[in-house]
């Protein structure tokens, strides 16, 4: 146990000293705090320059949107700019008796931000330069035109134009009350916390691997191997790497619980930082019991990996596989996330899966409704399948670390193991 | 205290590495063990230190098993390696604590060891800025640190200039004189010669030879003279065949046999100018080579 402990604050050391590791940390703890700072900073520089702006133009309007009959000519041509202008508040909406080609130009010359182009009552041509992927401005203007429309029609069969509009446009209201889970306001948490804990498990893992593999490549595993148990110097790296990767994510997200609480203010309500910030403690809990096992899994099977390459070059091969089921994994989660669907059949498997558990259950714990007993099952199986992985990859650490020249055989890994 | 090694067999898959190693060394004795490339040395070593255990026989100090947990065994490998990025007093520490010494006393020997072996100035340096011949010598602090009971030195003086290698015998003798075990591996016989009286040569997993230097050399048989003269020439045209010249000058006389020796000795220092005449004895060199040679 002495021994483990030696192991353990050696490397920890290892990672401490690291110029790299402390680089970074502090790095992404500066980018946060930048990021923390930016609306006060924001605020801070635009509030003058709005006022300047104010003085000078008396608006605040960011370009201008063309809107043309097409020549069609309708009688409601100003009641539909108006309603254009009401609804895209940002801009000024200009009726201009322009062609088609001076539309155009003006367009792609960012002179005017887009044009709507009548073709009929309930037809026009959207210009825009460049159409962006959430671009939603044909859908604003279909409903303007629908309406206008209407009332027309309504007019015509003898309502007065207020009449019309009131019942064309008559306001709903309406309240969602989520039952379970409210997917929208957990997303981004998932992500992040998804996200995190994908670059934690794959960056440290490999380091695992790489720090086998140097040990073995210097050969200062010859003398290790004489003075220290296989097993305790595979814990001793794995949990070393384990509460390095913790310690670099609690900075960067204490930094950002930090420097967020000195300027809640400026952030206003913003969906996301509320979202994030506001993360319930239950699931935090879940977030390190699956962070730690799913750390434990991988970096006991890197380690492994580690052990069986002569060289450091060799890792990137080797991890190959390994790297690829996590990114698999990976990818299921964040599609089902994006997709909404986070209790798929794909979801469920997942989630009892020992390698992509961590993230799935999580996700789906995040984003659902899991009944307890789920959870706890996923979590045994987990726990399970890290002390099986644990015995198995110190027993290849075991036999590995012996091997040198060229790359042993699956085959004569498992016969090893066997004998070990 | 006495080690001992009885009918120690290990295969690994199909081949069979070692065929029944026996061999005992004792403190304050240090004990040569020779072999050539692949003959079992390393791996007799690692089943020693019990990286891995043997398939049969047994390693045992006095008559009862190894508790690995109270003999302390140092090693130098013959792969030498540490951590080149690191600095020489933490990883000097890391390996002396691992061998179970408090960080305090840990600090406090490798200080002394760094003194003794001059290179106290190296202490907080990084290992890559060293010379090969002063890494030699921080590894075998990592070997000596923790004042091990027994101390396997892997061709230890391969790398070392002149000095250091003088350095490193006293070290040598310095061990032996503290009644440590002393396991000496090399390929340089005249080191051997000179610190240990005890040798196993190792042979396809076997042990070929083993026992007393002195004995191994006096069980030949001595039938041969060794012989310096400056009428070299005249004893040449009088013993014909049975005298050979041999490249560094002396004559080497083969006798009828072994009760011939002083009858020849009296007659040639009687008849011609002799510097120096004695009975001929293999060198530990001749000996490896008869007994480890036999698959050239």
């Amino acid at each position: 146990m002495k021994q483990f402990g030696t192991i353990l604050k050696f490397e920890l050391n290892s990672y401490f000293k690291n110029k790299v590791f402390v680089g970074i940390t502090l790095f992404l703890a500066a980018a946060i705090a930048a990021v923390m700072f930016f609306p006060r900073i924001k605020e801070s520089i635009e509030g003058k320059e709005t006022q300047t702006e104010t003085a000078e133009t008396g608006s605040s309007i960011e370009g201008m949107i063309l809107f043309s009959t097409g020549g069609a000519g309708t009688e409601n041509a100003e009641a539909i700019r108006q309603a254009l202008d009401q609804a895209f508040t940002d801009y000024a909406v200009c009726l201009t008796e322009d062609g088609i080609e001076q539309i155009k130009e003006k367009v792609v010359s960012g002179e005017a931000e887009c044009a709507f182009v009548m073709n009929g009552t309930l037809s026009y041509t959207y210009y825009v330069n460049n159409l962006s992927l959430y671009d939603r401005n044909t859908e604003i203007a279909d409903e303007i035109f629908s309406t206008v429309h209407g009332i027309e029609t309504l007019t015509a069969s003898g309502m007065t134009y207020e009449e019309a509009g009131a019942a064309l446009t008559a306001p709903v209201t309406h309240e969602t009350e989520s039952l379970g889970k409210d997917q929208m306001k957990n997303f981004f948490y998932t992500y992040i916390m998804i996200f995190a804990l994908y670059m934690v498990i794959l960056l440290y893992g490999q380091m695992v691997a790489t720090n086998v593999a140097t040990e073995k490549s210097s050969r200062a595993m010859e003398l290790l191997i004489t003075s220290a148990k296989p097993v305790n110097m595979m814990f001793g790296k794995v949990i070393a790497s384990c509460l390095a990767g913790f310690i670099q994510l609690l900075a960067v997200f204490g930094s950002a619980i930090i420097f967020y609480s000195m300027n809640k203010s400026y952030w206003g309500d913003s969906m996301i930082i509320e979202s994030v910030f506001g993360m319930p403690a239950d699931l935090l809990i879940y977030m390190l019991i699956f962070f730690v096992l799913g750390f434990f899994i991988y970096a006991f099977l890197f380690g492994a990996i580690g052990s069986t390459a002569s060289k450091v070059e060799d890792i990137n091969t080797s991890v190959m596989p390994l790297t690829l089921l996590f990114v698999a994994g990976f990818l299921v989660v964040m599609f089902s996330m994006q997709g909404g669907s986070v209790d798929s059949l794909l979801m469920r498997i997942c989630s009892y899966v020992p390698f992509t558990s961590p993230m799935a259950m999580f996700t789906r714990i995040a984003m659902s409704t899991v009944p307890f007993y789920e959870i706890a099952l996923s979590i045994a199986v987990l726990i399970i399948s890290v002390i099986g992985v644990g015995v198995v990859s110190a027993k290849i650490y075991r036999v590995g670390v012996l091997l040198y020249g060229t790359k042993p055989k699956i085959s004569a890994i498992i016969k090893a193991i066997r004998k070990a | 205290m006495k080690l001992e090694l009885k009918d120690i067999q290990k295969s690994f898959g199909e081949k069979e590495v070692l065929k029944g190693i026996s061999f005992s060394a004792v403190s304050g004795k240090a004990f040569g063990l020779l072999g050539r490339n692949g003959a079992g040395k390393t791996t007799t070593i690692r089943i020693l230190m019990d990286v891995f255990s043997a398939d049969g026989g047994k390693v045992t100090i006095d008559g009862a098993p190894v508790n690995y947990q109270a003999i302390k065994i140092g090693y130098l490998p013959e792969e030498r390696g540490l951590y080149p990025k690191k600095k020489i007093i933490d990883q000097l520490r890391y390996f002396a604590e691992l061998h179970g010494m408090k960080s305090s006393e840990a600090v406090k020997a490798i200080d002394y060891w760094l003194d003794r072996l001059d290179m106290m100035e190296h202490r907080d340096k990084r290992l890559d800025t060293l010379s090969k011949g002063n890494q030699q010598k921080i590894q075998l602090i990592t070997a000596l640190a923790h004042n091990p009971d027994i101390v396997i030195l892997d061709e230890p003086f391969s790398g070392l200039d002149p000095v250091n290698a003088m350095l490193l015998k006293d070290v040598v003798k310095e061990e032996i004189a503290n009644g440590k075990i002393v396991l000496f591996s090399s390929h340089q016989m005249n080191y051997i010669e000179e610190f240990c009286d005890r040798i196993a040569i190792l042979n396809n997993g076997s042990v070929a030879i083993q026992g007393d230097i002195n004995e191994i050399k006096r069980n030949y048989v001595r039938d041969k003279l060794v012989a310096r003269s400056d009428q070299a020439g005249e004893i040449l045209t009088e013993l014909g065949a049975c005298c050979t010249k041999k490249e560094d000058g002396s004559l080497l006389i083969q006798l009828k046999s072994e009760g011939q020796k002083q009858e020849m000795m009296k007659r040639l220092t009687e008849a011609y100018d002799i510097d120096e005449i004695k009975v001929f004895e293999p060198s530990l060199n001749d000996i490896f080579v008869e007994h480890a040679g036999d698959h050239v």
